[in-house]
């Protein structure tokens, strides 16, 4: 098709252009620098596409951060998205039991159907706590679990009978041991791919085993969202019903379920019918406090444990705990990340809620303080769209955007180990 | 289905990066007047191609990204290679 430009006769050099209404002075030029212009732009586009392309799909950190952003939108609503189907791996579900000294342990594993690609020429795995009670039917943690897998991964979910027991027990290590070596031998994964993540009370075992000397050197990574560092200073405080944060001390009131755990955990240390009372007045159908006649029946150290639990003593917390029977204290010590962290080799992510009411935030930027103090790899992240360790469903589209942005580079970090 | 909308989605992608490298002048002289045709034609064929080596080589996640450098290489070639003989046959 002719425009009015092309049939402009070249003006000829050292005579001035005819005058032509509706028609500029040299429009051809113009033309002919626009399209200059136009190609110059589409060939930059080229050279970002190339580049886009060739980083996403070949670089190890450009194709981490393109697994990570395959993941966001399914952890992020909670359940995969049907456009990202295409690019989803087909995924197998099984489950596995192992005998430790502690119990049973069940895995749940998710993996991809088909053969790990020639590049890297094997997968990453993921060994998953998630946390105290039975999750393993919970919709997030298999959302979670297969969106990770339809990525390439593959997940193996873990609990243990002390944990579906509402309770912890630093003799789960051995099994979570088992679990690991099992995972490294899994079809497709690579034994150097193999990393930890423990959500909640779930973090503070795969420190325990991520510190064991048999897998230390082995494991690639450790992530705890929402885990505590140390069971002492989560007692403290829980008793004293406030948290210390960058310095500034705020009110914090926990939910009913981590007492629970907590006496659950403890009560069998318990003389007489201590730890039964305590039970009973932290359980589903307790009121989380005893009459003061029943306090008076209690040993002194059980009922320091019961005032730290209730809160009902937060001037008295140091005293309570120093009240506390042996037994108990070994307890918690052998259950804290604290005495172990110097003994972890792997890189530590962290991810806390900032209004966590199950653990307090102030156990992860503790835990961050300490690892800065060893010069421990590490990083660590705040966020305020999850609960506890679940999405929570009314954030706001700019939490969602800049919370996004920081789960992204911690997803990135641990997709690194199977890219 | 979901492979076939994976290999729907290269092919838009080839045809995509063929449209840029035609406002980019990428097309050779020598090709004349159905050069345009060829150049979408080789973006199709060279993201398809992209995609399937990016399939088999780094799994489904990685084969869209794979499709889109490949395109853009392939489609840069006939213009070097137009850009090398003109160069040639001038010293000659």
């Amino acid at each position: 098709m002719e425009t009015t430009e092309n049939n402009v006769t070249p003006d000829k050099p050292g005579t001035a252009p005819p005058f032509r209404p509706g028609v500029s002075a040299h429009p051809p030029e113009k033309k002919e620098w626009g399209r200059r212009v136009g190609a110059w732009l589409a060939r930059v586009a080229l050279a970002l596409c190339f580049l886009a392309g060739f980083s996403l799909s070949l670089v190890p950190s450009g194709r981490a951060t393109l697994r990570a952003l395959s993941i966001l939108p399914g952890l992020l609503a909670a359940a995969q998205p049907p456009w990202e189907e295409p690019v989803a791996e087909p995924i197998t579900q099984s489950e596995r039991t192992l005998n430790s000294p502690t119990g049973t342990i069940y895995l749940d594993i998710y993996a991809p159907a088909t053969d790990a690609p020639p590049v890297p020429g094997s997968r990453e795995g993921i060994l998953l706590i998630p946390g105290v009670g039975d999750q393993r039917k919970d919709a997030q943690l298999i959302n979670f679990s297969r969106t990770l897998a339809s990525s390439g991964l593959v997940v193996m979910d873990l609990t243990t009978q002390t944990l579906i027991g509402n309770r912890l027990d630093a003799g789960d290590e051995e099994g979570i041991v088992q679990a690991f070596e099992l995972l490294q031998s899994w079809p497709g994964v690579g034994a150097n791919r193999v990393g930890l993540l423990g959500f909640s009370a779930g973090g503070p075992l795969m420190c325990l085993a991520a510190a064991d000397a048999r897998v230390r050197d082995k494991v690639a990574f450790v992530t705890l969202f929402g885990g505590y560092f140390d069971a002492r200073t989560l007692l403290q405080t829980i008793g004293r019903r406030e948290l210390t944060e960058n310095g500034e001390t705020q009110p914090w009131h926990p939910v009913p379920y981590p007492l629970q755990v907590l006496a659950d955990t403890i009560a069998p240390l318990m003389p007489n019918n201590d730890g039964q009372m305590l039970v009973n007045a932290f359980g589903p159908n307790g009121r989380e406090s005893l009459s003061p006649a029943q306090v008076a029946q209690l040993a002194p150290s059980s009922a320091a444990a019961y005032h730290l639990l209730a809160g009902d003593e937060p001037g008295l917390v140091d005293a309570n705990l120093a009240a506390l029977s042996p037994e108990v204290r070994a307890l918690l010590s052998s259950l804290s990340p604290s005495q172990v962290v110097s003994q972890i080799r792997a890189p530590i992510y962290l991810l806390h809620d900032r209004s966590d009411q199950f653990v307090p935030v102030s156990e992860s930027l503790e835990f961050a303080a300490a690892l800065a103090r060893l010069h421990h790899r590490y990083d660590f992240a705040e966020f305020g769209i999850f609960q506890h360790v679940e999405v929570r469903a009314n954030s706001g589209f700019s939490q969602l955007v800049g919370d996004g942005v920081s789960l992204l580079r911690l997803a990135s970090e641990v997709m690194q180990a199977g890219s | 289905m979901p492979v076939l909308s994976l290999v729907l989605s290269w092919a838009l992608l080839g045809l995509l990066v063929g449209a840029l490298a035609l406002a980019a002048r990428l097309k050779p002289v020598s090709w004349g007047g159905r050069g345009w045709l060829c150049l979408l034609a080789l973006g199709l064929a060279s993201a398809l191609v992209g995609g399937l080596l990016g399939f088999w080589l780094l799994g489904r996640l990685f084969s869209s990204a794979a499709a889109l450098w490949v395109a853009v290489l392939v489609l840069c070639l006939p213009r070097l290679a137009d850009v090398l003989r003109i160069r040639r046959a001038s010293r000659h």
